[in-house]
């Protein structure tokens, strides 16, 4: 027992002396992550603002002049040319979004009768198109109620009599995320990613290059027991995924304001039960991998269906029945829920005991499948 | 000599990879002080017969024993018996030499007086000592090849399998390799080597011939070439019997 101790300290201290050594190993562990959030953070962004516009104004009269400088004076579009053309500039890609003032549209307005706004959007990114869609039909429709408005009441005054202007009033209260903002829901999706690609890839990779570098065969002639050398190469990548995960969460919240409301005890939990999990399969994968590069290949088979069913960029409750089947076989899915919950809702370890059971659960599977494959296949 | 002489016993040994049968019933027992030198053709089946006898691989039929035990059931104390440098590159290139022999001194279980005992011992008969700082793989072949042997010499084996262990070293280091070979075997090491060159055969106590899994014939160089008296060297008497078997 004292030996077998031994040999997992003298593994584990190799594998951090040679990952630290190796600068490449280093940079996946470290900077990667860091960076993957940062960019996937500010690149995912989807809240859509600042929309380059084209605005064409045949009336050139005052109104129709206020009525374009207060659509741009929100954040949602910015005036980036004016012109006579919608057609040349967006399909060139310069403008997103086209508004065209005909002429005669002030006579309409004076007159009373309905006056017509085109609209060009881009439908090339339909989430982009949508929300441009509905920033300038918010607009458009409050400016035309405002129109009615006043004009009822100028009537109403004419004729001398009272108005009442019957309105619905909408007070929206948003929960957890009141702002809206896509980053604090993208965020733990991004943590969840970032991890899996790191220690997943990682493990594979350090326990593949023993055999191509030939050095297991070495190992394999001294007393080393085989769970020894496993356990030297899982708790290493088990301690730096924990502080890349600490380093992602630290990022979040500081760069893009993501709030920890939760319970840091359940963050911790699940992000120890998720490692076991992407450590369990990065061993599992090392199994089948007989160098590097189908380490490398074998991680991406699993991480890229484990990213895509991990309901990161679009809710899981979204997919279709037999994907929804499927994604419960993805810890990533369930580390994403517990993520959001926790940071976002507030949820405590009571709160999550399902998504952690469900994570322990393929840990355990995937680490003691891994576990037997190894000693197997070693021995 | 009988068996029990022998603390190393390889009995009928074959193995298949898929179509390819690399040993066809390989059988061989090294005494203690006795320096065996595997020789044959490229893909003879010297490294798998060597692997076999290592523990590193099982074979399909037969056994390997090591002072009578199993080397592949992972008994430790027959880990300790046995020192194995494999053909193909097996240490830590990117760490040092100190490096190297420190992690594989705690795999082989070494306390720390040994450990440094043994350290200074190896460095010394391999003369590596002022390298101790130099990357695995900053050193020439020569030295890597020195490297490997005090990591395999490093829990005392009594039971040495080298595989190659002079490919790509220069002569001048080739010789002083095999110095220490002889000094091992000195000692009371039963040493096994496989080589392709045959003034290194000759220099064995005994040589077995191996080609296609099978040893084509076995003993001490002088008695083979004096039974074969036709053959003018030590490389014809092997040529012709591959010939012959071919
Ligand atoms: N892991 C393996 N998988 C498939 N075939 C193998 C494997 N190892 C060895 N072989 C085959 O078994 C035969 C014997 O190989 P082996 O490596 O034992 O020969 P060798 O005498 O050591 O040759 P060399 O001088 O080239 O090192 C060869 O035909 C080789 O292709
Ligand atoms: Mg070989």
């Amino acid at each position: 027992m004292r030996y077998f101790i031994r040999t997992v300290q003298a593994v584990v201290r190799k594998e951090l002396r040679q990952t630290f050594r190796d600068k490449r190993m280093a940079a996946i562990l470290f900077i990667a992550p860091v960076l993957q959030l940062t960019l996937l953070g500010f690149a995912v962004d989807m809240d859509v603002d600042n929309v380059p516009t084209l605005v064409v104004d045949q009336d050139r009269s005052p109104a129709s002049r206020d009525l374009l400088a207060r659509m741009l004076a929100d954040a949602t579009f910015a005036r980036t040319q004016e012109g006579d053309d919608p057609d040349g500039p967006m399909a060139r890609g310069e403008v997103s979004v086209a508004v065209v003032v005909p002429r005669g549209y002030s006579e309409d307005v004076k007159k009373g009768r309905p006056a017509e706004i085109q609209v060009l959007i881009d439908g090339t990114d339909p989430v982009r198109a949508q929300s441009a869609m509905a920033g300038v039909l918010e607009f458009l429709t409050q400016e035309s109620l405002h129109m009615a408005t006043a004009r009822a009441v100028a009537m109403a005054q004419a004729s001398g009599r009272a108005v009442e202007v019957p309105m619905i009033s909408v007070v929206p209260r948003v929960f957890y995320n009141p702002s809206l903002k896509s980053p604090i829901y993208m965020v733990p999706g991004v943590a969840a990613v970032v991890l899996l690609v790191v220690t997943t890839v990682v493990t594979a990779m350090s326990i593949a290059r023993e055999k191509e570098l030939g050095t297991i065969e070495q190992l394999l002639v001294t007393p080393m027991r085989p769970v020894a050398l496993l356990l030297g190469k899982i708790i290493p990548f088990a301690l730096l995924g924990l502080i890349a995960g600490g380093l992602v969460i630290a990022v979040g919240t500081h760069v893009f304001d993501v709030p920890v409301r939760g319970s840091v005890l359940a963050l911790f939990l699940g992000m120890l039960l998720y490692l076991m999990s992407t450590l369990g399969t990065g061993v599992f994968i090392s199994t089948v991998a007989n160098n590097q590069q189908q380490a490398i290949l074998g991680s991406f088979f699993f991480i890229m269906p484990a990213i895509l069913l991990s309901g990161f960029m679009s809710p899981v409750e979204n997919m279709p029945e037999w994907i929804q089947l499927i994604s419960r076989l993805d810890p990533a899915r369930y580390f994403v829920q517990i993520l959001r919950a926790v940071l976002l809702k507030g949820a405590g370890v009571e709160d999550l005991a399902g998504p952690l059971l469900a994570l322990l659960t393929f840990g355990v599977g995937i680490l003691a499948l891994g576990t037997l494959r190894f000693r197997k296949r070693v021995a | 000599m009988n068996d029990s002489a022998r603390v190393l016993v390889a009995h009928q040994l074959h193995k298949r990879f898929k179509a390819q049968e690399a040993l066809r019933g390989l059988s061989l027992g090294v005494a203690p002080g006795e320096l065996y030198g595997l020789v044959g053709p490229d893909g003879a089946g010297k490294t798998t017969a060597l692997r076999i006898m290592a523990g590193v691989m099982g074979p399909d039929e037969g056994y390997a024993r090591i002072a009578g035990k199993d080397p592949l059931s992972g008994d430790p104390a027959v880990r300790s018996m046995l020192g194995y440098m494999p053909q193909q590159y097996s240490l830590y290139g990117d760490l040092s030499v100190d490096e190297n022999l420190a992690f594989f001194g705690k795999m082989f279980c070494l306390d720390k007086a040994t450990f440094s005992a043994q350290r200074e011992r190896l460095l010394h008969i391999t003369r590596l000592g002022r390298f101790g700082d130099r990357r695995a793989d900053a050193l020439s072949g020569g030295m890597y090849k020195k490297l490997a042997l005090a990591c395999s010499l490093l829990p005392k084996p009594r039971v040495l399998l080298l595989d190659e262990p002079t490919n790509g070293v220069d002569p001048v280091s080739r010789r002083e390799l095999w110095a220490l070979l002889f000094e091992l075997v000195e000692d009371g090491m039963a040493v096994v080597v496989s080589t392709a060159y045959m003034d290194e055969a000759e220099r064995c106590h005994r040589v077995g011939l191996l080609h296609r899994g099978q040893l084509l014939m076995e003993g001490a160089p002088t008695r083979l070439m004096a039974e074969h008296g036709n053959a003018a060297t030590f490389e014809d008497l092997f040529l012709a019997a591959v010939r012959e078997a071919a």
